[in-house]
């Protein structure tokens, strides 16, 4: 069964006004897969790969929990560790970092809280 | 262990024909670790520091004594300064680089091996340190790229299915204080549109009915639900998502292909031995350099089993040292092999043929003229190579070797030619180049 990584009671400070977007950025090499950020809209909002994508206003977000689920895999032999860094906007929300020895196809769980 | 193994290990062991002393085959393809290749050297475990904080440890702490510096025993060290630090590769960029010359540098390694059982020939053992660098080209060819694309393009499917389910399960399970659903119906009930509609994106509709169904089937095994365990319910059921969408079995698919890609790779190699013949630091000779170039074609689809593969290996003697400490031999100042050998595998069988002619090379000094000036003489030599080699893999780790054919004239035994040899590898021997851990 492949290993879940929960990173929770993360929070975000944001104005009402501010555009968020959030950001997943590759660290170490030969990463691929998907993530889902489940957002209080209609539409939740995708990334593959890496990347960043807008998931709304500051006003509609403050005071709601996002959730966002990366499914990711590192095949490539020369490296042994997988490492994700999530951004929202300009601030580091978590670093995520585990050994291919401990798993290759981790999936990573946020729940971020907007304040 | 099986009674048909322990019997084959048996007949091996006390076989008399077997026992029979041969001198080690010459590999025709580029070492791993060029540097323990040269020296010949099996070291029981090859350092692979994966910092520079380490390389300097390593080396410190195995070539530093309170007495002074050694040369340390069985040693053996590979570097590969690129995956040291992470470049945030994208899969694409990491299989297909924009410059060629990243190839170059992200497969140099470097190594070191030493020992303090080089032997001399009246048997003196003595210290000997050997340096190697080696990089692979590999040069995609269209076959390749598209089954590349194709690969990624699948395996980011399950990807998406489970990304998009597991934010449906985390909504309906994980919610606090308290979880959308309470039981194990209730869940199913809610999740099924979600699945379906994330199955039917890539399924066809036949499909997509079969695979739900295996779902609920396989997910009658869970536990029921209750406050405490929906976390450990919630990955039970998306293992079965995974499962039943074969992200690992597409994961391994990939993993197995970039090991050995179709088209046409070139490995260079190169290494040198330096050789303290008496325990002096100041004298030391370079006795032996080696050049190897090692072009392989590994087809694919219906042949992938077959792997043809050519070489090019360059040698210099050094023969003032090899006179002064190897007087019996006869060795040429240059050695030039170029060959052929194809490779197949089958299960657990594999078979291999090679032919490898060599031309030696050596001007050797006949005196002098009228003149006092030193005259050289011209001494060449050509021979070949051909051996068929029978591999057996009785388990993972231990393989059986039967070689037949004939081999380039021993230095020691000019008239042994011959080989016939039975062997078995432990899996102890130097690591392939897949099985060094770089990083």
């Amino acid at each position: 069964m492949r290993k879940t990584y929960y990173y929770e009671n993360l929070t975000y400070n944001v104005d009402d006004e501010t555009d968020v977007n959030f950001t997943i950025k590759f660290i170490s090499d030969g990463n691929s897969g998907y993530s889902t950020i489940n957002t209080p809209g209609p539409t939740n909002p995708e990334i593959e790969n890496e990347g960043t994508v807008f998931i709304g206003k500051g006003k509609d977000l403050k005071n709601q929990q996002i959730n966002c689920v990366s499914s990711f895999d590192n095949p490539i032999p020369e490296e042994d560790e997988i490492c994700i860094e999530y951004w929202i906007n300009d601030q580091l929300i978590q670093r995520h970092k585990n050994l291919k020895s401990e798993e290759e196809r981790p999936v990573i769980d946020l729940t971020i809280t907007f304040e | 262990m099986t009674m048909k193994i322990k019997y084959i290990l048996l007949c091996v062991i006390f076989s008399p024909i077997v026992l029979l002393s041969q001198e080690k085959l010459n590999e025709l393809k580029a070492p791993s670790s060029p540097a323990s290749g040269l020296l010949g050297l099996q070291p029981s475990a090859v350092l692979a520091p994966k910092s520079y904080q380490a390389l300097e440890t390593a080396i410190y702490s195995n070539f530093m004594t309170n007495s002074g510096p050694v040369i340390p025993n069985d040693f053996a060290l590979e570097f590969t300064p690129y995956w040291i630090k992470n470049h945030g590769l994208t899969l694409q960029e990491y299989l297909y680089p924009t410059r060629k010359l990243d190839q170059v540098i992200r497969n140099s390694s470097f190594s070191i091996a030493s020992t303090q059982n080089f032997l001399l020939g009246d048997s003196t053992a003595s210290n000997a340190l050997a340096f190697g660098y080696r990089t692979t080209f590999y040069f995609g060819n269209k076959t390749d790229r598209l089954r590349i694309d194709s690969l990624i393009k699948v395996k980011i499917i399950p990807h998406k299915i489970f990304s998009s389910i597991k934010t449906k399960v985390n909504y309906l399970l994980l919610q606090k204080p308290n979880p959308i659903v309470k039981s194990k119906a209730e869940f199913l009930d809610s999740i099924k549109s979600t699945v379906y509609d994330e199955l039917h994106k890539y399924y066809c509709e036949d499909q997509t009915i079969k695979l739900w169904n295996d779902i609920v089937a396989a997910s009658y095994t869970l536990p029921m639900i209750n406050d405490s365990n929906n976390k450990d319910f919630a990955e039970q059921f998306l293992d079965i998502i995974d499962k039943n969408t074969n992200g690992d079995l597409i994961f391994n698919e990939f993993k197995s292909y970039i090991k050995k890609r179709e088209g046409l790779s070139v490995d260079i190699a190169y290494a040198n031995i330096l050789n303290f013949p008496t325990s002096d630091f100041g004298l030391c000779f370079v006795p032996r350099q080696s050049v190897w170039i090692t072009p392989t074609y590994q087809f694919n689809k219906n042949l992938d089993f077959l792997t043809v593969m050519g070489v090019l290996r360059y040698e210099w003697y050094n023969l003032n040292y090899y006179n002064k400490y190897f007087p019996v031999l006869n060795n040429y100042k240059e050695n030039m092999d170029f060959g052929l050998a194809a490779s197949a595998q089958f299960n657990k069988f594999s078979f291999q043929f090679e032919v490898v002619g060599r031309y030696s090379y050596s001007e050797i000094r006949a005196g002098t003229d009228s003149n006092g000036y030193e005259l050289f003489r011209k001494e060449n030599r050509s021979d070949l190579q051909y051996i068929g080699s029978f591999n057996y893999n009785l388990t993972d780790q231990i393989v059986l070797t039967y070689s037949i054919g004939n081999r380039f004239e021993p230095l020691l035994n000019p008239d042994h030619t011959l080989v016939s040899s039975l062997a078995i590898n432990f899996g102890f021997g130097a690591p392939t180049k897949n099985e060094l851990n770089f990083k």
